[in-house]
């Protein structure tokens, strides 16, 4: 069964480019998407990760003072809430 | 040309700014709206013009540093959007620009707003100046950091300490980009600063910093590319204060402005243009008929801004032959400061100003006082 998808949703655009900036430095994966619409009607931008990375990349999002204002399981068109601090 | 008029705007601008801005120019440019990769590209570049600032001013939190047009937009936004009532009372110095003087006096008749201007003392301000001046009702401070006339640096930090809880709000418009800044984020409260003079970006330019714990209305409402779904506009930084499309072309030319300025050194290029100024100043010092304003020569507390006038020549004169007969650009008049005027003395006549910028060369100054020296002996024939 594939990793499933995250979807990190932020504040604003800034906070999600020093994200992406932040995560680029420390070499983390992660990609920047559109912000799904079934999640948040915004016109921004939001990263998504794999599940499994999430213990690398949220505690480096963390330490720059970076924290995503909710969190989304994707399981096809399908979003399920995802507790941050999972 | 000799281009002496960088207090105006700087000119030349370095290659990359001109490349940045030919380059966001042949793209998409919608910053923050659109999902697409050039809309995102678009984001990336003005980002990039966040965090080389944030680094020249030593801003921990680039997210409270917020876009606009020029610094009379930065400044109008912190004075308009402070909050302050009726009777509250407001210092600010008294070489300040009208883009600071103007939005005090409209508050001060519209409001009832309590200006205080602190006279300076032989051209410069003093920090017990202010802090005699506290009252319980003092609300803001306000400081042209160097002023645009007389090239005077305010001691900015220690009127700030003389200042104690009272907030600065700082006119970096003169100064970011050619005087160190760089712990800014530590002790000043609100920077207003423009883009296209030392910072060395396009005109259409310039921005606010908000220290964290203050909270401005902002001056204007609207489309952010966040919280689309709500009519009410954003209350967190830079989106509250950034209603409407970026000047995102501009701001790309700004980032590669302030790289530029990272890379080559604040330090760096202050030295250079004392030192510039040092040796118009000693060219000008005993030319016969010559008048300037502001510090001498050897003081450290200026910036590359000269005033003076030649007697004999009215300055607006005396600018028309120096560009006519010599092919050098100066700017003649009040310069947008009648209250620096009125302290040194040349109001309403106004003077002729010298602004040096880091691609002046010092044969330019050398031209610039044989120049002076030619026009002064045409009146003395």
């Amino acid at each position: 069964m594939a990793d499933p998808e995250i979807i990190l949703v932020f504040a604003s655009n800034t906070e999600i480019l020093n994200a992406e900036d932040h995560l680029e430095d420390k070499g983390l994966p992660f990609t920047l998407v559109p912000v799904p619409k079934e999640v948040n009607p915004n016109c921004g931008l939001a990263i998504s990760l794999v599940e499994s990375d999430h213990d690398l990349v949220l505690p480096a999002l963390e330490s720059a003072g970076l924290r995503p204002t909710s969190a989304y399981r994707r399981d096809g068109n399908d979003f399920s809430d995802w507790p941050l601090g999972h | 040309m000799i281009y002496f008029d960088n207090g105006a705007t700087s000119y030349p601008k370095p290659p990359q700014v001109i490349d940045a801005v030919m380059a966001a120019l042949s793209a998409p440019a919608s910053p923050g709206r659109s999902g697409h990769a050039a809309s995102l590209n678009a984001s990336r570049s003005i980002h990039k013009a966040r965090k080389h600032l944030a680094e020249l001013f030593g801003l921990k939190d680039n997210s409270r540093l917020c876009f606009g047009p020029n610094v009379t937009w930065a400044l109008n936004a912190a004075l308009s959007g402070f909050g302050l009532k009726k009777g509250d009372h407001v210092l600010s110095g008294s070489l300040e620009h009208n883009s600071t003087a103007r939005p005090l006096l409209r508050l001060k008749n519209e409001l009832g707003l309590d200006w205080e201007i602190v006279p300076a003392s032989n051209g410069r301000l003093l920090p017990l100046e202010f802090k005699k001046r506290l009252t319980s009702k003092t609300r803001l401070a306000v400081l042209n950091h160097a002023s645009n006339v007389t090239g005077a640096l305010a001691p900015a930090r220690e009127i700030k300490e003389a200042l104690g809880e009272v907030p600065l709000l700082l006119d970096a418009a003169q100064t970011a980009g050619s005087v160190v800044l760089d712990d800014a984020g530590d002790w000043v409260d609100l920077l207003a600063f423009t883009g296209h003079k030392g910072l060395l970006g396009p005109t259409g330019t310039g921005g606010l910093w908000i220290r964290p714990g203050l909270d401005l209305r902002p001056p204007a409402v609207g489309g952010s590319g966040s919280l689309s779904e709500s009519l009410t506009h954003p209350d967190f930084l830079p989106d509250a204060m950034e209603a409407g499309t970026l000047n995102t072309h501009g701001l790309a030319g700004l980032a590669a402005g302030a790289e530029f300025i990272l890379k080559k050194g604040v330090k760096s290029i202050r030295a250079h243009e004392l030192e510039l100024t040092k040796l118009f100043l000693d060219g000008c010092l005993r030319m016969p008929g010559l008048t300037l304003y502001g510090p001498g020569p050897e003081a450290e507390d200026r910036v590359a801004v000269v005033s003076l006038n030649l007697s004999g020549w009215s300055c607006s004169d005396l600018a028309a032959a120096l560009e006519r007969d010599h092919g050098i650009l100066t700017r003649a008049g009040l310069h947008c400061a009648p209250l620096t005027h009125q302290q040194v003395g040349t109001y309403p006549g106004g003077s002729v100003r010298f602004s040096f910028g880091p691609f002046n060369a010092r044969e330019e100054i050398l031209t610039g006082v044989d120049a002076l020296a030619e026009l002064a002996a045409q009146k003395r024939r």
